[in-house]
């Protein structure tokens, strides 16, 4: 926008500079100097992971090699009623596509997921076993992927899993995530509301169900 | 303090304060918000440090928000993105409603956003002839009952699962039952319909990533991520002390904001936009804007004695631990803000006719206990208290009390002498049956309380006559 089409933006950044010309305090740590811990160890990567996506309930199935991942897949989906399902365009699903028959599937390829969609399924760009969140991108099929259809199933390999947030936002960061997409979501659980008078229900406005097909080997 | 916002304020509260109902409804929200919050700062190695790692994050990008703004901007017009700053409510307001005129927008849908609130957008958008939909449960919820929220977080936690059933029933078809998973069905397939069907998609931020360009939303029903993936246009509106410097730095705050908002360990959905659909991308906007809100920030900003007010993010933590709010609730303030941070924020942004809700403290200083990013809430009441006297704001009483008690506190002998006046006439008018009114010094407390027993001597006197001469 040109600075013509836009004056409040000069007057805004004048009056931010003049009055950043007096300095204000720092609050400084209650204890004794020095870094201290914020978050407690993570421990074993993977017990860790499947412990916290047990409490925030996200469905965890250990696999080994693409077939073990192609079976679970398919145990999910057949547990899925009727309906299309929002695939992420990519070779790991193209390669598996023809074990489920009968299953009308909508590629990423072909635009984002339909309202009717059962399911989509995707790949992730990370995971963070201290929190049990699933890091996704518009190139692990799009923004509306993850809370458009009732059932998420996320596709990851061991080694995508990352011990923090921490490690999973540089991660983000450094390999150009972040910059090359232009959105970058995390997801911790499934969709939930506690709005009416604190009762805690699932499936607000995205997925009731969300699995993590967490694939050891190729 | 007899402006009319301060005289409406008192009969709210009042109101409110003697409502048995809701404060039984309020404790119970604050009692279980107490049990998660507790239960979410036990995950925590050191919840003292997170809250010294984001205070300094915070005390970063404000103390250089020109510099983090400007990479900000910069970021987000790389990523094709559009960004307006506007001086006040109405240049932002009108920025949206005449952006969403021109591409014939007649639907939008938005997530949560106290800044919308604070601008009074949907209004303006509704008088341009658009259908606006709040899809935080809550929101809708409220905006059903054509109501503000209630709280930063929890917007529509004064009614009671019955309210919402009546509500559900006169506003929304298909309602199946009156049980909470029916109540929520039936929203989620209402609103389902306005993501659909919506052109436009109106967000906040809780933060804005300077070095990555992005907006953070968070979420846990999922609206704010399908406010930003369904409608063709999507808006962000947001206070421009947002900015933070690193996406890193996320690791901290969103976990930190969901356990001062919640207690959980981390909000559900975390959701990063920064830019129009890209091309080889599914889904996503045509188009990105993104409108940095001043409206008073800058004036918060120059005085560097409450600068940390621009820290705060908007976890409702401060609220909620306050015995103030707990008492007389969200609607008595009469602010987009409630609580402690409304009561500081409100003189700045609304103007000095708000200063009263700074007395409406307790000063025990809950709230800058629990703030996560260590505002000095209780403080800035204080200074709150004092700018306005100095401008010539106090009460004609309490100017003359607190003269009276400065000179009566520069002598021990003066002190005395006062304290027996006073306890004499309290005696005498107690006596007279005039406890609890009008010609009662003590009736703000005496008309709800009985009044406590008057000593028949000074504690000086008292102490001597117990423990002897000094």
């Amino acid at each position: 926008m040109a600075p013509a089409e836009n004056p409040s933006r000069e007057r805004i950044l004048e009056r931010i500079r003049t009055a950043l010309e007096s300095a204000a305090p720092r609050r400084q740590p209650a204890g004794p100097p020095g870094a201290r811990q914020i978050f407690p160890p993570v421990g074993d990567v993977l017990e860790r992971f499947k412990a916290e996506c047990k409490a925030n309930l996200t469905e965890v199935i250990v696999t080994h090699g693409s077939e073990g991942s192609a079976t679970a897949i398919q145990g999910v989906l057949a547990s899925l009623p009727e309906g299309e399902i929002y695939v992420q365009d990519a070779p790991e699903f193209r390669s598996v596509a023809q074990a489920w028959p009968g299953r009308e599937l909508r590629w990423s390829s072909e635009g984002g997921p339909r309202e009717a969609s059962q399911a989509a399924l995707t790949l992730a760009e990370g995971l963070a076993a201290a929190t049990g969140s699933i890091l996704v991108s518009c190139s692990t099929g799009g923004r509306g992927a993850s809370v458009v259809a009732p059932c998420h199933i996320v596709l990851a390999r061991f080694e995508q899993l990352m011990p923090d947030l921490e490690a999973v936002l540089g991660y983000a960061h450094e390999k150009g995530i972040a910059a090359h997409n232009s959105f970058v979501g995390l997801i911790t659980g499934t969709s939930r509301t506690a709005d009416i008078q604190r009762v805690l229900v699932i499936g607000a406005h995205g997925p009731r169900r969300v699995v993590v097909v967490l694939q050891a080997g190729n | 303090m007899n402006s009319a916002p301060a005289q409406e304020f008192l009969r709210r509260a009042a109101e409110r304060a003697a409502d048995l109902t809701h404060r039984q409804m309020l404790r119970a929200g604050m009692d279980h918000y107490q049990a998660n919050f507790a239960k979410g700062r036990g995950r925590f190695a050191d919840w003292e440090a997170a809250r010294q790692r984001c205070h300094e994050i915070k005390w970063e990008g404000v103390n250089h928000l020109d510099k983090y703004l400007l990479e900000f901007e910069a970021r987000v017009k790389e990523r094709g993105g559009r960004v307006f700053w506007a001086e006040n409510s109405e240049e932002a307001r009108n920025y949206v409603v005449n952006l969403a005129a021109s591409r014939g927008v007649r639907r939008v849908v938005k997530s949560k956003s106290m800044v919308t609130e604070e601008i009074h957008l949907s209004p303006a958008l509704e008088k341009a002839g658009m259908e606006v939909f709040e899809t935080d449960l809550g929101e809708f919820i409220v905006q059903l009952r054509n109501e503000p929220p209630y709280h930063i977080v929890m917007p529509a936690m004064h009614l009671t699962h019955a309210q919402i059933a009546k509500l559900f029933h006169e506003k929304l078809s298909d309602v199946a039952g009156d049980d909470p998973v029916s109540l929520v069905a039936a929203a989620r397939q209402a609103l389902r319909r306005a993501f659909f069907s919506a052109e436009m998609g109106i967000s906040g931020a809780n933060f804005l990533v300077a070095d990555s360009g992005l907006v953070a939303i968070t979420t846990n029903e999922g609206n704010g991520r399908l406010c930003v993936s369904l409608p063709r246009i999507q808006v962000a509106v947001t206070g421009i002390e947002k900015v933070i410097p690193r996406l890193r730095d996320l690791a901290v705050l969103w976990p930190t904001l969901a356990t001062a908002g919640t207690g959980q360990a981390i909000t559900t959905y975390n959701t990063l936009v920064g830019g129009p659909r890209r091309p080889g991308e599914p889904d996503g906007p045509e188009e990105f804007h993104v409108i940095l809100l001043d409206n008073g920030r800058s004036e918060l900003l120059a005085d560097a004695e409450q600068r940390d007010v621009l820290y705060c993010i908007r976890c409702g933590a401060c609220l909620n631990t306050c015995p103030v709010f707990r008492a007389i609730g969200g609607h008595s303030y009469g602010t987009t803000y409630p609580g402690p941070i409304g009561s500081v924020l409100a003189p700045h942004l609304r103007g000095p006719e708000f200063a009263h809700l700074s007395y409406a403290s307790s000063l025990c200083g809950a709230c800058t206990d629990i703030c996560p990013v260590k505002v000095d809430l209780h403080h800035h009441l204080l200074h709150n208290r004092r700018n306005a006297v100095n401008a010539g704001r106090g009460r004609f009483g309490e100017r003359l009390g607190f003269k009276l008690w400065r000179w009566a506190m520069a002598g021990a002998r003066r002190f005395e002498l006062v304290g027996g006046v006073v306890r004499a006439t309290l005696r005498a008018l107690y006596a007279l049956g005039l406890e609890g009114t009008a010609l009662d010094p003590a009736r703000a407390w005496t008309r709800n309380h009985a009044a406590p027993a008057i000593p028949r001597a000074s504690f000086r006197k008292l102490w001597r006559e117990k423990n002897g001469a000094r």
